[in-house]
């Protein structure tokens, strides 16, 4: 059995570019100060960071995949779930349309189960 | 003289840090998983490296995308554990080889590999996810952490992580203090995490990874990226850094131990290899 390959994508610098001001505010978080005041006022965090109306709509949304298309990386997406309070999985099965509990029916280890 | 005495494969991964603090070894996600570690951790223990070589990638907690070095070594004698925006994790500082460090700087770029030297170097879960399944903290072992490249496209190609590789040994084997070394890489094996196709794992692509790795490393050398990430997903390109692990070990090698359990996002490997004493 093989396995298709999946989507290709490559984070060049180009890319990279595109969604370099989101993709520094959300690594920023990894300071718990930056933590604390993204947690009590978003808005006001987004608005500081110097985010358009576009970028700031993208996290309230949540929209994960778009925040991606935009250039955001993967690594920083995980960040901004630590202040979300989202697991990687979380926002990973929002990326497919899916919940977490869809996704994990698809997991190995739940196949191997059932 | 300083000389290799082990290498390591292993994947990283930040739900194994989270699964490790929590305690949930014993999960049947995680049991296969964490089982698997215990014969290297006694082996390690038998073997009483001083050093141990960590190639690992970053993300974005010691290096951020306004600086994204291709190869960086870390040049200190204490490092401490990465907040990466969830806490900080309740594990205790890294004692570092600044000595074997400078002494690898030097030898690394005339060796014509032109490293980033870093005196200050946070580790995230690259090098700790993994560092407490092989050694027990308070670590008894010093770290020298080598990053590398593999978020940022352009990437470092299969064969000149192979040759990082080799440059590291030689490296080793000309640094004058009695040094025992176990070289580690982290990373893959199969995942995808961006994007839709989140969740993408080849556990066939990398059953045949770990054979060639251990067995036939040199087939693997003209792979490029795009046909790693096509059988393994975009992060699984991260198996460029088995690469520079297995460049640096030279000779005969005997299998320690080898395992693969992919139960939900990533393909998660591991093999311990050990100069084969009797085959040289």
């Amino acid at each position: 059995m093989s396995v298709s390959p999946p989507r290709r994508i490559a984070y060049t610098g180009e890319v990279s570019r595109k969604g370099y001001r989101m993709s520094k505010f959300f690594v920023g978080l990894t300071e718990e100060a930056n933590r604390t005041v993204f947690k009590a006022d978003p808005e006001a965090a987004m608005q500081r960071a110097g985010l358009t109306e576009f970028e700031k709509g993208l996290i309230r949304e949540r929209d994960f995949l778009g925040m991606l298309d935009h250039g955001v990386a993967i690594y920083a997406l995980g960040k901004a779930g630590g202040s979300m309070g989202l697991s990687l999985m979380e926002i990973g099965a929002r990326m497919r349309g899916e919940t977490v509990e869809q996704f994990l029916a698809t997991r190995p280890l739940n196949r191997q189960q059932s | 003289m300083a000389r290799i005495v082990g290498g390591i494969g292993s994947s990283h991964a930040p739900s194994i840090a989270f699964a490790w603090d929590a305690g949930h070894r014993d999960r049947p996600e995680w049991k296969p998983f964490f089982d698997a570690y215990d014969p290297v951790k006694d082996w390690m223990a038998a073997l009483r490296p001083d050093t141990v070589v960590v190639i690992y990638n970053d993300h974005f907690n010691r290096f951020r995308l306004d600086t994204y070095p291709t190869f960086a070594l870390g040049c200190a004698d204490l490092m401490p554990v990465a907040d990466e925006g969830r806490g900080k994790r309740p594990l205790p500082d890294v004692p570092g080889n600044s000595d074997l460090s400078w002494h690898l700087s030097r030898s690394l770029v005339a060796d014509e590999f032109d490293i980033t030297m870093c005196q200050e170097m946070a580790l995230d879960h690259g090098v700790m996810s993994i560092l407490p399944l092989v050694t027990d903290a308070p670590w008894k072992v010093k770290v020298v952490p080598l990053a590398v490249n593999v978020i940022l496209h352009p990437l470092p190609s299969v064969r000149r992580c192979w040759k990082l590789g080799e440059a590291l040994a030689r490296g080793i084997a000309s640094f004058p203090a009695d040094e025992r070394v176990v070289v580690m890489a982290t990373g893959g094996l199969s995942h995808q995490l961006q994007g839709a196709d989140f969740g993408f794992l080849n556990p066939e692509w990398d059953e045949e990874f770990l054979d060639r790795v251990e067995k036939d490393p040199e087939s693997l050398l003209d792979m490029t990226h795009d046909e790693l990430m096509d059988r393994g997903g975009a992060e699984g390109v991260e198996v460029i850094m088995w690469l520079a692990m297995r460049g640096a070990l030279r000779g005969p090698q005997r299998r320690i131990q080898r395992n693969y359990w992919a139960p939900v996002l990533t393909g998660y490997g591991l093999l311990a290899l050990e100069p084969d004493a009797s085959g040289n």
